[in-house]
């Protein structure tokens, strides 16, 4: 294939991926744009205004998601860390099952995980709660969580972990220490992720959440149904950008205590990468 | 002797939480949907386990004419996103730049949330969408409902698009991080030898990708078949993708309906369930392959 062809064929087809966002990002900033007309008939930020006006519904869901969201993405980095560590490093019976077990939430409906677990976590008066939902929002996580930290740890081994732990330093210190700045890469790629399927999440938020806790999505979704186009794009550009507003202050913090840290980790990832 | 049994037990304390919390999910509330699904209900004095339920889910048109909508609208969404994601890959791979803010550009549906996604296709593809209103503009049709229905239509347009439109990206990401660690003197030896674009593509970065676009489709497809919010927004009421379907039934307000949810649930599960199975198969494949180079 000629160069230029493929360079026109390569850009047309990204071009059939991103223009559609704009589409989104026109609407929300329009005052009309009726049917059958090609152009909106003006420009406003009416969208935006209300859900940014004091006391509005939308800013009390957006800080109850954006809370929700990071303490599972906490909690799920939590359990995966250790669990990914485990599968990364060590070989022990029932290895090659357990792989293929922690993906399962990737693979099994959400519908069938939500309904399943709902009439316990009514019995357990999880329901309607927001425990309830963050609870619900880790399984969806797992699978990223795990695959990125196994990775991770394949890669870094338990060398230096060792060594830490011969020249001296306790459990504590070597975790602080060596295993948190190796795989803080890790952490933000999987943070990133799992926060992103949370934020994202509707059906097992309002399976579970039942209507009382109320996420920007819940709230977004009455707008997609009627057809208000105005405002349910500018809930859309809200969500994405605060999404990415997260994601950049989750990985510039985490970048910043790496750089802190990165005496002996920093140096194990150069020396890594000159090698290969 | 104590030390050696701990270094052992290391690996199963590590797992404990995630483990315990899968286990919690899957065999309790599996587990309830199975017994629901056989009419066991001890909560309401239901002891005798039948498989009715699922006889006549299976005998419901409304359930088969959902499960082939469902099994239809996710592999073909899954395919060509599979086929155009690894399209975009190879054409960027063969450029002589890297193309960082396309590459940037491209990921940015991956973090659109697929509601999002489907509002995105109801702007386009409606029948008052940018598509309808280009048509008037061009003379092909006067009012929105000449415009052909591809949302809420039984074909699933609609549906498939915004699968498709979610997925592609999530492919070519997968799959240009697999071709760009293959070696470039790889490349450069079979042009040299006098392979041409075509050879390139099936001889080398076809082969060396298809383990990896394979699990990723598995994913999709698995995703597409189970997932509520886009057949919710864009599809049909008849016919129901199954989880729109397993919904309805489950908050019918008759109790008794509750066992046919449970059963449409397991027959999710089960769809899904097989496709672990060829994701293991497709995995271990790809190991060896690994291995081999």
């Amino acid at each position: 294939m000629k160069r230029g062809l493929s360079r026109i064929l390569l850009i047309t087809l990204s071009l059939s991926f991103i223009l559609p966002m704009m589409m989104v990002l026109i609407w929300s900033a329009t005052v009309s744009w009726p049917f059958p007309e090609i152009f909106p008939r003006g420009f406003g930020l009416r969208g935006f205004q209300e859900i940014f006006r004091p006391g509005s519904p939308a800013l009390y869901s957006l800080l109850t998601s954006i809370r929700i969201s990071i303490i599972a993405t906490l909690l799920t980095l939590g359990i995966t860390l250790p669990g990914g560590k485990a599968l990364g490093i060590y070989e022990f019976p029932g290895k090659s099952f357990i792989k293929i077990f922690v993906l399962a939430p990737l693979i099994i409906s959400p519908v069938a995980i939500g309904m399943g677990v709902h009439g316990t976590f009514i019995r357990m008066g999880l329901t309607n709660t927001e425990l309830g939902v963050v609870l619900i929002h880790i399984v969806p996580g797992i699978p990223y969580g795990i695959r990125i930290f196994t990775n991770i740890f394949e890669l870094v081994g338990e060398d230096l972990e060792e060594q830490g732990k011969v020249l001296g330093a306790g459990s504590v210190q070597t975790f602080m220490h060596i295993t948190l700045p190796t795989v803080i890469p890790g952490i933000i790629s999987a943070g990133s992720m799992i926060f992103i399927i949370s934020f994202s999440q509707y059906f097992l938020t309002f399976l579970i959440g039942g209507g009382s806790v109320q996420t920007f999505p819940l709230l977004m979704v009455p707008y997609i149904q009627s057809g208000d186009r105005l405002m349910a794009a500018s809930y859309s550009v809200v969500f994405i950008i605060v999404a990415l507003m997260v994601l950049l202050a989750i990985e510039k913090t985490l970048r910043l205590y790496y750089r802190k840290q990165s005496g002996i980790a920093g140096v194990f990832y150069s020396r890594k990468k000159v090698r290969s | 002797m104590f030390k050696v049994n701990k270094r052992r037990l290391k690996p199963y304390i590590y797992l404990f939480p995630v483990i315990s919390i899968l286990l919690f999910v899957f065999t309790l509330g599996l587990g309830n949907s199975i017994m629901q699904s056989l009419g066991y209900r001890p909560g309401i004095g239901l002891y005798e386990v039948t498989l009715d339920y699922y006889r006549e889910v299976f005998r419901s048109g409304g359930f088969l004419s959902g499960l082939l909508f469902s099994f239809r609208v996710s592999l073909i969404s899954s395919l060509l996103a599979a086929v155009i994601g690894v399209g975009i890959a190879y054409l960027l791979v063969m450029q002589k730049k890297e193309w960082p803010v396309l590459q940037a550009l491209l990921k940015l549906p991956i973090i659109v949330p697929h509601l999002v996604a489907a509002f995105l296709i109801f702007t386009i593809f409606s029948q008052s969408g940018f598509l309808a209103r280009l048509s008037v503009l061009l003379g092909f049709i006067e009012t929105s409902r000449e415009f052909p229905p591809m949302i809420f239509d039984t074909r699933g347009i609609g549906v498939i698009l915004a699968y498709l439109w979610k997925g592609t990206p999530f492919i070519f990401l997968i799959v240009y991080q697999l071709l760009r660690t293959i070696e470039t003197e790889m490349v450069e030896a079979a042009s040299n030898l006098g392979a041409g674009g075509k050879e390139l593509f099936f001889r080398i970065f076809l082969p060396l990708s298809l383990p990896g676009v394979f699990s990723a489709f598995i994913i999709l497809f698995a995703f597409s078949f189970g997932s509520y919010e886009i057949p919710f927004l864009l599809g049909p009421t008849v016919p129901r993708a199954l989880p729109v379907l397993a919904y309805v039934e489950y908050i019918n307000p008759d109790w008794t309906n509750r066992p046919y949810a449970m059963a449409i649930n397991m027959v999710l599960a089960g769809v899904s369930v097989l496709l672990v199975w060829m994701y293991h198969w497709a995995f271990s494949r790809y190991q060896q392959f690994r291995k081999g180079h």
